[in-house]
């Protein structure tokens, strides 16, 4: 329980002049549940996109199963899977080809070519896209015919059929109801497979701001002004806490 | 005193100001020798020659037009979008190739599309001889250079956070490339491909004009034998298969999600490149190579082409440029804004088409009937055929605009033409000349057909040095013609970029 898999190192992250992230240490042990907290703008996103790669910190060290991430092979690097805030579907496929971008990783340059061309096997995706509660209808409609809360479970599902152990996850469960969100948070957090068979335990950092969907993560982390102010067991929750970061 | 302040409807009308200069020389060039040629001209456009014969050799000649077009628009759409990908800042972030290629590539695609296709077709007639596949490779070597632009350019539109997404998938870097290009490069296609059609028509008749063959070949002959009743037939068939084209393209929509289509498409992409690669190889070793002997002493050869004729030279192309295209911005705005009536609009509209439809070399040769050879000619007949294209599309914009506005400064008592100019056209004066400044870049290239008939500027020197095989001034023409035309592009750019 205690290896470590994701880990900064003093990361500082600079974009314009302004400091985004300031001298960040954190560890991420296999199988744990992290909540961020923070308030909007405090660095939450900057965070998630310096942990699966996708920006460079301007100082400090990235690692990734004790290496750091230009050492990593494709594989490796795709053991992470990222949900971001604003999805980043592509608004031009239907909800299936989304999805089944997620498999790309794990097929060949065949199987993206017969994604585009609509003549892949869907099978796969449909049965993630039913776990995320996604009506057939919605199957085969480009993303930008969507309503809001059908393109936030396109992206689960997306992030769910990569079949990842890490999940870094920026407001996962915005636009979606109350009833919908205990069932994707279990999804996330639970580490199911298609047959909603449960597998080894999920590593997951998600950034919230509802404070009542806490209950399922094992450790809080509060940041603000791209500082983390406390790195905490969810018990140890006071209201102080929160004062300092909102 | 109040400052002069330009705005975006002044400028579309300012380079009007260049008919002062430009209609002092024609006035003064007027001569009276072809006005009986010029008259028997139009009166055959309502008498053209129809017969057996003449309808089988525009059958035939037709054929050859559209086979030409076809084939070059195909090719050049497929390998410009293939050049298009490994032109745009996308593929070298994917692949993490340094920006050095990245910016080699473009500085080669931009010398390549500088060089008009009428130069490359000359050029190459001159090594390979007049064959039929000439004008598809002619057409081709532009048409990729240029097509890859527009396809770049669409490409570096698509949104970072959408190649980050996808990047962070971790897929194999070929996937990952064809998920975020697909869609671009379709829609790219849809709105972009059938007017390169319509375009690669237009440049084989041009090519035709020089030689190539194809109905531009029969125009050029006709009017050499002066047999007007013949010129007409041909011009009206042609403008029957572009209307005709027209229509079909409207009529015609891509679906592709229908996966047999996507299928065909897909089969169609892979032979024309196997068949391209394979056409390639066989005309390298199935042609007879004599002349490219004299072609390799480009650098070799002595030129007779003084330093100071040659400034010249540059200086008559730019400023037949910058007159054409001040012709071209500014005479749509003013004759639709002066003539705004519904029976105006109609004889601007058929008479822009036939600016359109007749090739420039032939304008140029009906003005010639009265008017001797100049620069202010030639600038007026590049002005004419591209203003015929620029109010075509600024009739197209100010039809679908909203009339809210004009019709408001009309029940207001403001004056129909006021209203027109206020309440409509000013709303489309920056897309419009944004659009001008894609055009100037066109009308650079275009120098060199007037020019090569015209008796003006470097066009006229390249068929000077290419039919004396002075192959260094040929060079040295060819680099001069590319530096205006990148020099142009650049400007042309920020022109754009600052009003788009």
């Amino acid at each position: 329980m205690n290896n470590t898999l994701l880990e900064l190192k003093n990361i500082s992250y600079k974009y314009k002049n302004n400091l985004i992230l300031n001298k960040v240490n954190l560890k991420i042990n296999s199988g744990e549940k992290i909540a961020l907290l923070g308030k909007s703008g405090s660095g939450k996103t900057t965070l998630i996109s310096v942990l699966n790669g996708s920006i460079k910190p301007t100082q400090g060290e990235v690692k990734l199963f004790n290496k750091s991430f230009e050492e990593l092979d494709r594989k490796q690097k795709s053991k992470i899977t990222t949900i971001w805030q604003d999805l980043r579907l592509i608004e031009d496929l239907s909800a299936e080809q989304n999805v089944n971008c997620g498999l790309l990783a794990e097929n060949n340059f065949y199987f993206a070519f017969k994604n585009l061309l609509n003549i892949s096997s869907f099978k796969k995706a449909h049965k993630y896209m039913q776990l995320c509660r996604l009506h057939d209808s919605v199957y085969d409609k480009k993303i930008r015919k969507l309503s809001g809360g059908q393109k936030q479970r396109v992206a689960i599902a997306r992030s769910l059929i990569q079949g990842s152990n890490i999940l870094l996850a920026d407001e996962p469960f915005n636009n979606l109801d109350p009833k919908l969100i205990t069932t994707i948070k279990n999804l996330l957090l639970e580490n199911v497979d298609k047959n909603n068979t449960k597998k080894s335990p999920k590593t997951a950092l998600v950034a919230l701001h509802r404070l009542d969907l806490l209950k399922d993560f094992d450790k809080v982390i509060g940041i603000r002004d791209g500082k983390i102010f406390f790195n905490i067991k969810r018990n140890n929750l006071k209201k102080l806490h929160l004062d300092k970061i909102f | 005193m109040n400052k002069l302040k330009l705005n975006y409807t002044s400028l579309s009308f300012l380079p009007i100001l260049v008919c002062i200069p430009l209609g002092y020389q024609l006035i003064n060039n007027i001569h009276f020798g072809g006005f009986k040629l010029f008259q028997e001209f139009l009166i055959s456009a309502f008498n053209p020659k129809i017969d057996n014969e003449i309808i089988i050799t525009v059958i035939n000649r037709l054929n050859e037009t559209i086979l030409i077009g076809f084939f070059s628009w195909l090719v050049s759409i497929i390998f410009g979008a293939i050049f298009g990908i490994i032109s745009s800042n996308i593929f070298y972030k994917i692949f993490n190739i340094p920006i050095f290629f990245y910016r080699i590539i473009r500085f080669f695609l931009t010398i390549i599309r500088s060089i008009h296709e009428v130069v490359w077709g000359i050029l190459l007639m001159q090594i390979y001889g007049i064959n039929f596949s000439i004008g598809i490779i002619a057409i081709c070597i532009p048409y990729i250079a240029v097509n890859s632009k527009v396809f770049a350019e669409q490409l570096e539109t698509i949104d970072y956070k959408r190649f980050e997404s996808i990047n962070q998938i971790n897929a194999p870097k070929l996937s990952s490339l064809l998920t975020i290009v697909w869609n671009p490069i379709i829609n790219t296609f849809k709105n972009f491909g059938l007017y390169r059609l319509e375009c690669s028509i237009r440049s084989t008749v041009i090519l035709g004009l020089f030689g190539i063959g194809g109905i531009g070949t029969s125009i050029f002959l006709s009017f050499q034998t002066l047999n007007f009743r013949e010129l007409w037939s041909y011009l009206w068939s042609l403008a029957i298969l572009i209307i005709l084209s027209g229509l079909i393209f409207k009529k015609i929509k891509f679906n592709n999600t229908n996966k047999i289509l996507s299928i065909f498409f897909i089969a169609v992409f892979f032979i024309t490149i196997l068949s391209s690669f394979s056409y390639f190889l066989y005309f390298i070793f199935n042609n007879n190579f004599e002349n490219f002997n004299s072609v390799s002493s480009l650098f070799k050869s002595s030129s007779d082409l003084g330093l100071f004729d040659f400034l010249k030279l540059i200086l008559e192309t730019i400023i037949l440029s910058l007159l054409s295209t001040g012709i071209a911005i500014s005479l749509p705005p003013v004759v639709i804004g002066i003539f705004n009536n519904n029976t105006s609009k109609i004889f601007i509209k058929i008479f822009a088409f036939l600016l359109r439809l007749i090739p420039t070399p032939v304008i140029l040769l009906i003005l010639l009937t009265f008017n001797n050879p100049s620069l202010s000619l030639a600038a007026l007949t590049l002005g004419l055929h591209n203003a015929g294209i620029t109010s075509k599309l600024l009739f197209t914009n100010l039809e679908s605009q909203e009339r809210r506005n004009y019709i408001a400064m009309k029940s207001l008592g403001i004056s129909k033409k006021t209203s027109w100019l206020l309440g409509l056209f000013s709303q489309q004066a920056k897309s419009y000349l944004a659009y001008c400044a894609y055009r100037s870049d066109i009308i650079i290239r275009e120098t060199a057909i007037v020019g090569v008939i015209g008796s003006v500027g470097l066009g006229w020197q390249l068929q000077e040095s290419l039919s004396s095989f002075a192959w260094q001034e040929v060079t040295i023409v060819l680099i001069a013609y590319s530096s205006i035309a990148i020099v142009g592009e650049l400007i042309n750019g920020k022109i754009k970029n600052s009003l788009t």
